[in-house]
């Protein structure tokens, strides 16, 4: 075997043997994060169970009777009705049952329909407690759509009454059917439901990014950092060994490492979305976006290099720390800020930014990735090309750095106690 | 001429504003047992390293085996090896996989990794103990571990900074007496820095006192000793950095 091959195992049984990292990198994503997901869903699917509505009628004529019967008979509606002298008193009554919801019909709701006046009914949410309020935001969305259809029935009666045979048409004179074209192709999917599908892809793309470089960067800083605080590095560095082989195998330890982060994540991330907001029915295909097997390798080569350009930085950085601990804190507070202004990119696309703000946010290799990935959607691959370029220079630059510095006699030497009272 | 294992001219370093090393010289020759002996901060440290080719020198040479520590630090590294003051093992491998993690980037130019470890497996002297964890060792067991790779590779020249510190009686015993064997069986030279005077006096051919960084005595025990009429080392010691009269 090489010695490359030999630290480099070395690194990967060290690295497969810490318990933390194990944590961080298979139990986290890959069970806490659907168990998250699933928790969600759960609150959401409790949230979707029964309404409880309670009604107090102050209205003696048949309309009243007709909205109680039509949300009696409405699927996930339990109709309880309250007698009560007032409205207070009916809010007490509601509340004390444990209510979600309270519908008031007031006194002269029916004769005001009858004489085709506007008719008022109330519906009050009822908070218990101060929990997420979602209970009682699905309750209402349910009880308003209740009576908007028992509305649109009372005057579609009236209308035909009145002579029309259409009254459909002459309630909604105006329909809007909804397409879109993306990007020169017309599809039959309304641009709400292509936005929602570029926009789960666009969140979960820098999340994803963004654990997965600050995790190999600290695993990075932490394959340096260790040799110093458990002192194994001044033996390391005497070994007939090169320099450069040394920092290879580190990278590649860690590049491994990497790789596994980006594989638990992407998935614990996808089941974490997927089980809680539901997926969604229209996939990018039906969008007429195709990727391409080109597309996906030029995709995997930037996020291949800005990962390249984290682990490098943040050996660079750990070489000048004392321990471990230093190490974290600074390839944090270095990596962080360079981290974030990915998240722009989450609420914006670069062509609607101004030019200058479009290049600073491109000088800043973490955002290469989710910019490409808009790119590989549509099959801008000489842009990918370019960002290929400029990231490879980044990180290739910062590796000789990083070789260099490991070459001289800093590391030894270098006591930075980053961000702590020197000792 | 025989080129020297260790030679030393003039050396110099600063850590910064710290002069360590204020211009030291000394040759050592094949299969010497050599001793660097000095109070705390003397510069016995720093000139071991700069041998390790770990630090570079202000001014001043330093060559193993006729290769520049700094010029030629690859070449060096393949002829030395070196057992740091303070060192440790990697935590999550078990002593065995330690020592053959070691033995096979030692094991080049047709030398065996499985004799290596043998032997290391010998000199540790762990027993069972070497399929633990490293984590779970005393500090003596790692620095017996330490020295186990550090004499395994049987190189041409063995750095070793304070070996037998942390140590009990019978394993610093056992290890000047390996020490001794590996000098006089397989011509392994030694640059050792020490503390302990009777290791000293037992192990070194000859030894150097080095003091505010730089060398104030060098020569064979017995040649110290009589020099400054005393019973052992140990006095030599104390007159030669002045802290005692002699009995003159
Ligand atoms: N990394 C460093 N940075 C600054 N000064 C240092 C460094 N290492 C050593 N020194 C200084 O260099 C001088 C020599 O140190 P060195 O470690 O060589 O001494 P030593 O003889 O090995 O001492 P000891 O017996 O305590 O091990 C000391 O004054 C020390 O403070
Ligand atoms: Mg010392």
């Amino acid at each position: 075997m090489s010695d490359f091959w030999v630290l480099f195992a070395k690194e990967l049984k060290n690295l497969l043997r810490d318990k933390k990292l194990i944590f961080g990198l298979v139990v986290v994503p890959l069970i806490i994060y659907p168990a998250l997901g699933k928790g969600m869903g759960i609150g959401i699917e409790k949230a979707r169970g029964e309404t409880h509505v309670a009604i107090a009628n102050f209205d003696s004529g048949d309309y009243g009777s007709l909205l109680i019967k039509a949300l009696n008979s409405s699927p996930n509606v339990t109709v309880t009705l309250v007698e009560a002298g007032d409205v207070a008193a009916a809010l007490e009554r509601a509340s004390n049952l444990k209510q979600n919801v309270l519908v008031v019909i007031p006194p002269g709701f029916s004769e005001s329909i009858a004489e085709n006046r506007s008719a008022i009914v109330y519906v009050y949410g009822i908070f218990s407690s101060l929990g997420t309020g979602m209970k009682e935001s699905v309750s209402e969305g349910r009880i308003n759509a209740i009576i908007q259809a028992l509305s649109r029935g009372i005057a579609e009666i009236k209308v035909r009454k009145l002579g029309f045979s259409e009254p459909s048409a002459l309630l909604s004179p105006i329909q809007a059917r909804s397409l879109s074209y993306v990007r020169g192709r017309l599809v039959n999917v309304s641009p709400s439901a292509v936005s929602a599908i570029l926009a789960s892809q666009s969140v979960t793309l820098p999340i994803v990014v963004f654990l997965m470089v600050t995790l190999t960067a600290q695993i990075a800083a932490g394959a340096i950092a260790s040799e110093k605080e458990n002192k194994t590095l001044e033996t390391l560095l005497t070994l007939p060994v090169k320099r450069t082989t040394i920092v290879a195998s580190k990278i590649g330890g860690t590049a491994v490492m990497g790789l596994i982060a980006a594989l638990t994540y992407t998935f614990g991330m996808r089941s974490y979305i997927g089980s809680s907001f539901g997926g969604s029915n229209v996939s990018l295909g039906d969008l007429g976006i195709r990727i391409t097997p080109q597309g996906i390798l030029l995709f995997g080569v930037v996020v291949f290099l800005t990962v390249a350009f984290a682990l490098s930085l943040a050996m660079l950085l750990a070489i000048f720390s004392e321990d471990v601990q230093s190490a974290n804190t600074v390839v944090s507070s270095v990596i962080l800020p360079l981290a974030f202004p990915s998240f722009i990119l989450m609420y914006t696309d670069l062509s609607s930014l101004p030019k200058a703000a479009a290049y600073a946010l491109l000088s800043d290799p973490f955002t290469h990735p989710i910019v490409a990935y808009q790119w590989m959607l549509a099959g801008e691959y000489a842009r990918i090309a370019w960002s290929i370029g400029y990231l490879s220079a980044a990180a290739l630059a910062l590796l000789y750095l990083t070789a260099r510095a490991f070459s001289g006699e800093k590391i030894l030497t270098a006591k930075m106690g980053w961000g702590r009272r020197r000792r | 001429m025989e080129v020297p294992a260790v030679r030393v001219e003039g050396l110099e370093k600063d850590y910064g504003k710290v002069r360590a090393l204020k211009g030291i010289s000394f040759q050592i020759g094949e299969g010497e047992i050599f001793g660097l002996i000095g109070p705390n901060g003397a510069g016995k440290s720093t000139t071991l390293k700069i041998l390790a080719t770990l630090l570079k020198p202000t001014a001043g040479k330093a060559e193993v085996f006729g290769h520049d520590v700094v010029e030629e630090a690859g070449k060096v590294r393949g002829m030395i090896s070196y057992l740091p003051e303070e060192a440790g093992a990697y935590k999550n491998l078990t002593g065995r996989e330690y020592l053959e993690f070691m033995a096979k980037l030692y094991a080049k130019g047709g030398r065996n990794a499985d004799e290596m470890l043998e032997l290391g497996v010998e000199l540790s002297g762990l027993g069972e103990r070497l399929d633990d964890k490293v984590s779970t060792y005393s500090k003596g067991m790692t620095r017996r571990l330490l020295l186990a790779r550090a004499l395994m590779v049987k190189p041409k020249l063995a750095i070793l900074d304070e070996p037998a510190s942390g140590l009990d009686i019978i394993n610093a015993y056992t290890i000047r007496k390996t020490i001794k064997a590996l000098s006089a069986s397989e011509g392994v030279t030694f640059l050792i820095s020490s503390h302990n005077m009777l290791e000293v006096e037992y192990l070194c051919h000859r030894v150097a006192l080095i003091s505010g960084g730089r060398i104030v005595e060098a020569g064979t025990p017995a040649e110290l000793k009589e020099r400054y009429e005393a019973e052992n080392l140990e006095e030599v010691f104390m007159r030669a950095i002045g802290l005692e009269g002699g009995q003159k």
